[in-house]
């Protein structure tokens, strides 16, 4: 990874010296992990002079881009789309310094310039619209409970001058439960020059990058200028990193459920005393590199160069020691580095190219970058009411002390209790931390945010728990999915130049009975019924002793009936009277 | 539009005026909805989806699409599929594709954000991606699928949309001219009940089943694990891929609705046609394209002849070029005056960021005045009470 950064870091260097050679630079590393996993990492640059881009004469800046960000008056911005954990143990460092990554979900951050914070938020809203519109996310949800004004762990890593410098907001707001799926592929790859069709971009699917165990698409549009000259330019950086499974890859689309091998398929250890035909122990074959090759890892061959990438940097870099095999289609020309660890491509710019790394026992392998930090991050506690979080903070270095700063933003219903903060070093209180900085939720307004400046000796633990309460959302404020729990976004550890970012957390709010409210309706139908029934038979009815009753008899009836039957007899021998 | 298409006008014109105009439409849209969440209702994904992939088949691009899914069947992790829905067992067919363009999703499904939709009451910060940029020329497929009942039609399983809020923004639209014709198609249980109350002129009404009907799937996929199709779509479906293979199709919508048999979709679709201006007659032969297809007609209000247009042109170039010029000479004049740009004076930059939390260092001594202050009043207390026995 040393080797893979600070050869990126001389090719930015020569690139911010002599940009007039090209202004679109693309290159793609591979880099197999363990076990059976392999690291693709995609970067695609562009520059733009300054000038060009304040009047509209975009060449390889995305015009739809490059008209949100003057409209939002945005001078420097970071997007990212992750899914997936990045296991540090097994995988070391996280490429890119983690510089190149967010949360679980969709993460923004921008500087705006604007005179005043109302302005700020206003332009934040365009942005985050406009946005929204863009990658076909759900960004217009980063509202003001979900945006924050982080004060140290981000730092605006382009060239801005002094004069806007004192302008400038730093808006960030995070997405933990938007899906990241093919939609916004399609827009990130429009952006691209060459769009997908050609160059390392083809090799970009949305069905192999969906299915990564890890996967960060992340877009930065940063100002440089050159010291001490006038001439400025913008910078735009896209990256796509993934970690795929080989094995999962292989798998072909169309029916990529594993399903029992077929017993003569089965490769079996024939060294065992029981082997015979219906026994069978597996071969061990994890002393061997598995084998893979590009059309079966991104479903096709890379489909050419791009023609707009013309600056002669090896389009496809490897890293694998120089004893792996490596075969790969004509026309291509390899150059391998003097580390012992890398080697790049030199391209045939119209024929497609396929690369093939047999299946080989190789004991030497690439070595992990250890990372600085392992950061991860629980709750604690129980019940409805109140909760806890736990950081467990690991420094692996046995030299070296770590300085980092460590922050939160929490929604407005997880309340967080400042005085419960606490961080012990390998169990014992000692104050590790040196400052912080603290803006308390208002309901419904804004959400926490918490920025902790700590340091960790060499070899030592630190764990940081802090207390919260739950607040109880009003009815309609719960999600169609309330009982799924709420995403808490992922803490941001910042230690200089490079970030981590740990999981995202899943909190259980109370949650009512959504059918409730029928219920209270149906009972309190009921009970008015009831009451209504029974009082309007007491203002109506007339109410007597049973022994006042008229007493329901045979021979009244009887009686009555017969003198009705006279009455009528008498009348109608009346009238036959008169009529004679 | 270029120059020379311009020029090429009076060839169309003269094409178009052996065409009654009038009833003529210049685009076509869709909306395409579905209103339901959670994984067992990927049927209903399925079915919006394989409606976008018709309606993209036939020529209405992604921007004049307004698709809103409600959850993430594609990545979903229970998908064995990862970034595909299928809507058929065969899996001949990729819905979701390299290409797709979803503009309203997860919890932005919602009664009011279709309302809004429909009548394009939105904030300004909408983009236009996420609007129905329609007018008085337009046609419109609406679609809409999910779970629903008689007059109503669930969103997520949280909300209702009832046919009297449908038929009241079809009006609105109507009042704001946001549509020509309208094509109201609808699968679910009890469909045709939402249509029921649909009083705005030139609206073609179907809907999967009647009153007291449930709407069916078809069936289901084994290894994605549920069912993959409703009956009334997947015969629409078979239709349109079947009969109507290319945009110049004449198919009509007479030939569509005549296509449905109630012994294969298990239930009893219904048409309304008396909304529409040529009742069921005029309806009937109305073209599938004319909602499904994306036409390009050019409407023009007065018929001129070759050299009024020229004049006209010539006319607009000139205008063009002293505005242009105007423009310039003030843009020029404002940078020599704001050349030395003045930094904001007497302006105070108010920020809001969070707070440094401070660690007291005399918190011992401060305890121990306030201790001293405590027994000092308590002192006095006893003294006073001493005093007075």
């Amino acid at each position: 990874m040393c080797q893979l950064r600070s050869l990126l870091l001389v090719l930015v260097a020569i690139f911010s010296l002599v940009h007039a050679i090209s202004d679109y630079h693309e290159q793609l590393v591979l880099r197999p992990l363990q076990p059976s996993l392999l690291l693709a990492s995609f970067n695609f640059q562009s520059n733009t002079s300054w000038e060009s881009f304040e009047q509209q004469n975009f060449r390889y800046f995305p015009r739809s881009l490059g008209q949100i960000l003057q409209h939002a008056n945005t001078r420097e911005l970071h997007l990212r789309f992750s899914l997936g954990q990045w296991d540090a143990e097994s995988w070391g460092a996280r490429p890119w310094g983690g510089r190149r990554e967010g949360g679980t979900g969709v993460e923004l951050w921008a500087w705006v310039e604007a005179e005043t914070d109302e302005d700020a938020d206003g332009r934040w809203l365009t942005l985050t619209n406009a946005l929204s519109g863009l990658f076909c996310a759900s960004l217009n949800f980063i509202d003001s409970t979900r945006t924050t004004k982080p004060v140290m762990s981000f730092q605006p890593s382009g060239y801005h001058t002094n004069s806007t410098l004192s302008n400038l907001h730093l808006l960030h707001g995070t997405l933990p439960r938007e899906v990241v799926c093919t939609e916004n592929l399609t827009p990130f790859l429009k952006l691209l020059p060459c769009k997908g069709k050609a160059g390392i971009s083809s090799l970009l699917d949305g069905h192999k990058l969906f299915d990564a165990s890890w996967q960060s698409m992340s877009l930065d549009v940063t100002p440089l200028c050159l010291p001490g000259s006038e001439e400025c330019k913008l910078q735009i950086t896209q990256t796509i990193d993934m970690v795929l499974d080989i094995q999962r890859s292989k798998r072909p689309r169309d029916n990529p459920i594993p399903r029992p091998v077929p017993s003569e398929e089965l490769k079996c250890d024939t060294s065992k005393p029981y082997h015979s035909s219906d026994v069978c122990f597996p071969l061990d074959t994890t002393s061997q590199e598995e084998d893979w090759s590009l059309a079966q890892i991104f479903g096709h061959a890379m489909k050419g160069t791009c023609p707009l990438a013309t600056d002669g940097i090896d389009p496809v870099c490897i890293h694998v020691p120089h004893a792996r095999q490596v075969y790969w289609s004509e026309g291509a020309q390899e150059h391998k580095d003097k580390s012992g660890y890398m080697r790049c491509f030199e391209l045939a710019p119209e024929s497609d190219f396929e690369m093939i790394l047999p299946r080989q026992e190789i004991s030497e392998k690439a070595p992990l970058e250890q990372p600085l930090l392992y950061a991860q991050r629980s709750f604690i506690g129980y019940g409805q009411e109140r909760g806890g979080v736990q950081a467990i903070l690991t420094n692996p270095s046995p030299t070296s002390a770590v300085d980092f700063v460590y922050m939160e933003s929490l929604p407005w219903f997880m309340k967080l209790y400042l005085h419960t903060l606490t961080a012990k070093i390998n169990g014992n209180s000692e104050d590790v931390i040196q400052e912080m900085y603290y803006r308390p939720a208002l309901d419904r307004k804004r959400g926490t945010q918490l920025e902790v400046r700590m340091f960790i000796p060499a070899n030592s633990t630190v764990i940081l728990t802090y207390e919260f309460e739950k607040a109880i959302l009003r009815y309609t404020e719960y999600p169609p999915d309330a009982n799924r729990g709420f995403d808490i976004a992922s803490a941001v550890i910042t230690i200089g130049n490079v970030s981590i970012r740990t999981t995202s957390l899943l909190l259980p709010l109370p949650t009512p009975d959504f059918s409730m409210p029928y219920n209270v309706i149906i009972l309190t139908s009921t009970v008015m019924a009831l009451a209504f029934g029974s009082i309007f038979n007491l203002l109506v009815r007339r109410f007597v002793g049973a022994d006042e009753a008229e007493k329901l008899d045979i021979r009244m009836l009887r009686r009555k009936v017969q003198a009705v039957a006279s009455r009528l007899s008498r009348r109608f021998m009346k009238k036959t009277a008169k009529q004679e | 539009m270029k120059l020379s298409n311009l020029l090429k006008l009076p060839a169309v014109l003269a094409l178009l005026a052996s065409v009654p105009t009038a009833a003529e439409h210049t685009s076509n849209w869709a909306v395409l909805v579905s209103t339901s969440r959670f994984w067992f209702n990927y049927r209903h994904l399925a079915n919006v989806l394989s409606l976008y992939r018709t309606v993209k088949r036939l020529g209405i691009p992604d921007s004049q699409i307004i698709l809103m899914l409600p959850d993430d069947m594609a990545c979903n992790p229970r998908n064995a599929f990862p970034g595909t829905v299928y809507s058929n067992a065969d899996r001949a067919v990729d819905l979701y594709g390299d290409n797709i363009e979803v503009d309203y999703r997860g919890y932005e499904v919602t009664v009011e954000n279709f309302i809004r939709l429909l009548t394009d009451r939105v904030g300004e910060e909408m983009p236009r991606s996420k609007r129905l940029l329609t007018d008085d020329r337009s046609n419109i497929l609406v679609y809409m699928t999910g779970h629903g009942g008689n007059e109503f039609l669930k969103f997520q399983d949280a909300e209702e949309i009832s046919a009297f809020d449908l038929a009241d923004a079809f009006e609105q639209m109507w009042e704001k001219k946001r549509y020509h014709e309208l094509l109201f198609m609808i699968d679910t249980c009890q469909a045709n009940t939402m249509y029921s109350k649909f009083y705005s002129p030139n609206i073609i009404a179907t809907g999967s089943s009647e009153i007291d009907q449930s709407s069916y799937s078809h069936h289901a996929d084994n290894d994605v694990g549920v069912a993959v199709i409703d009956r009334y779509t997947y015969y629409n479906l078979d239709f349109l891929e079947k009969e109507v293979r290319e945009p110049s199709s004449k198919k009509t919508l007479g030939d569509l609705f005549d296509s449905y048999d109630e012994a294969k979709i298990h239930s009893h679709p219904g048409i309304r046609w008396d909304l529409f201006a040529g009742g069921e007659q005029g309806g009937r032969e109305r073209l599938l394209m004319d909602f499904f297809g994306n036409v390009q007609n050019v409407e023009v209000d007065s018929v001129g002849n070759d050299t009024e247009l020229k004049e006209d042109l010539l006319l607009l170039g000139k205008k063009i070029a002293e505005l242009r010029a105007r423009s310039e000479a003030e843009e020029a004049a404002e940078r020599n005056q704001t050349s030395p740009r003045p930094l904001l004076e007497n302006h105070t930059t108010r920020r809001v960021t969070a707070a440094k939390v401070e660690v007291d260092e005399n918190w011992w001594g401060k305890k121990a005045v306030g201790a001293w202050a405590l027994a000092g009043c308590s002192l006095v207390w006893l003294a006073a009470s001493y005093m007075e026995s």
